[in-house]
């Protein structure tokens, strides 16, 4: 994850976690996501392992991108979990 | 170009987010994206590139090269530390070049010098303070000689790279006349006076006499029957014609500097006394002008234009050097000349002509302020005193 917050990988590192999701002042930052299923200027919808992460918000764009990790931006309203 | 190397992608569509999941689809690594009108840049690895031209084979995909700002920009960023070192070397060696780092009072009169000085630091002018406009420089100066008529007689501040420098000039008192209660003009040199106007003191001499060097003309001596009733300081003009014998020998050859147009520029560094020259000089034969560029206390950048010259000889005809040799021997003698003063008559009293030189020598006439004046000792005029005395 060449520059992909260092701060959460190291986060990841330590806590030795699978998956994780945080949530900052406009950012939401998922690591190991396995599909995008959904993308639109107010809906993000994400497969993270075996739950659907339905993400609410305004203006919602993709600053960040790589094969595991998402760094979304914009207004977040909302995050919906749901087993699948 | 390198796989492992970081590029902006240019993507031509009008939906970002179809365009995202279909990135996220093929599994595209993106470290940063903008979204305009009409397309969406991308950054990326190039190997990500290849397969989004291998698999987005519907979409217009280039390269994107950032140019003008953009490109000036992006090199910012890259070099961001270099640049702002640069950008605050620039700002400090700029302010460190407006400010006056030392103040060069140019007298050895200790009260000139404590007069200059605070009248400086009252108008602002100090050191570590910064450079003052020309026009406020002026002001300051007329300021300063208004408030000081007395002490001070001209005023000049300019500056020399970190240097003010303050020329001064003290305020002579001319000595009063009653200092010389006695003195004469006399003859500077032997002449024929052909000018006299006397504004005080009695006339010895006329107009068309013959003086030698040293003999009064106006005497500061009011005498009556033979007694000196009143002594003053004699003032006049006196103009009169003198006389030159010059002699020139001029050769025939003649060496002259001729500059061929051929001009380079160079740098060099002085640091005390030691100067270095930065590139090396190509031109044989070089005249150097020096600008200087920087200059910090000992240390100075200076740009020199050399400007290449040969050196040609050059062969007089008699006529030219006959010309030559006057024009040298009229120079020589108005070298000699003041204000109001000129040459009247030349004429040429000898001529030798051998194969290699002319010998000439030319009397030339002079109209020239004559008269100098020489103060009467006390001792004199005691002794004049009690000569009268006696004869009473």
């Amino acid at each position: 994850m060449e520059r992909l917050h260092f701060r959460d990988f190291f986060k990841n590192f330590l806590y030795d976690l699978e998956d994780f999701i945080t949530i900052y002042e406009n950012h939401l930052h998922v690591f190991n996501y396995q599909k995008l299923t959904k993308l639109s200027e107010t809906n993000i919808i994400l497969i993270v392992k075996n739950m659907e992460v339905n993400i609410t918000g305004e203006n919602l764009k993709i600053k960040q991108m790589t094969k595991q990790e998402l760094l979304i931006n914009g207004k977040i309203l909302k995050v919906e979990f749901a087993y699948v | 170009m390198s796989r492992d190397k970081i590029i902006w992608v240019k993507i031509n569509t009008k939906s970002y987010y179809n365009i995202l999941v279909k990135l996220n689809d093929i599994g595209i690594t993106i470290y940063d994206n903008k979204f305009k009108k009409d397309y969406i840049l991308i950054e990326t690895k190039y190997e990500d590139y290849k397969r989004i031209k291998k698999y987005l084979v519907s979409y217009k995909i280039s390269i994107y090269e950032s140019t003008g700002i953009d490109k000036f920009k992006e090199i910012f960023n890259k070099y961001i530390v270099f640049s702002c070192g640069i950008i605050i070397s620039i700002v400090i060696l700029f302010i460190a070049n407006m400010t006056v780092f030392k103040i060069d009072i140019k007298t050895s009169n200790k009260k000139i010098y404590d007069i200059v000085e605070r009248e400086l630091n009252k108008n602002g002018l100090k050191r570590l303070t910064l450079k003052k406009e020309h026009f406020k420089i002026e002001k300051i100066v007329s300021k300063i000689l208004d408030e000081n008529k007395d002490t001070l007689e001209w005023l000049e501040i300019k500056y020399d790279g970190l240097v003010m420098i303050v020329n001064v000039t003290e305020k002579t008192q001319t000595k009063k006349e009653e200092e010389y209660p006695n003195c004469n003009i006399i003859a500077r040199t032997d002449a024929k006076i052909s000018s006299l106007n006397i504004y005080r003191g009695i006339p010895l001499k006329e107009i068309n006499d013959y003086v030698t060097k040293g003999e009064v003309i106006l005497s500061g001596s009011i005498t009556h029957n033979e007694e000196i009733k009143n002594n003053v300081c004699a003032d006049g003009e006196v103009y009169g014609e003198v006389w030159y014998k010059v002699k020139i020998e001029l050769p025939f050859k003649e060496t002259i500097t001729k500059y061929t147009g051929k001009n380079r520029y160079n740098l060099n560094i002085k640091i005390d006394d030691d100067k270095y020259t930065i590139l090396k000089s190509r031109l044989k034969q070089k005249k150097e002008e020096e600008i200087n560029l920087y200059k910090l206390n000992d240390f100075e950048i200076n740009l020199i234009k050399e400007k290449e010259y040969v050196k040609e000889e050059n062969i007089l005809s008699k006529d030219e050097a006959y010309n030559k040799a006057i024009k040298l021997a009229t120079e020589k003698i108005n070298l000699k000349l003041r204000e109001n003063e000129k040459i009247l008559v030349k004429k040429v009293l000898k001529k030798e002509l051998n194969d290699s030189t002319i010998y000439l020598e030319v009397f030339i006439v002079t109209k020239e302020n004559i008269g100098v004046r020489q103060v009467v000792k006390e001792e004199a005029l005691n002794d004049n005193k009690h000569i009268s005395e006696s004869n009473e």
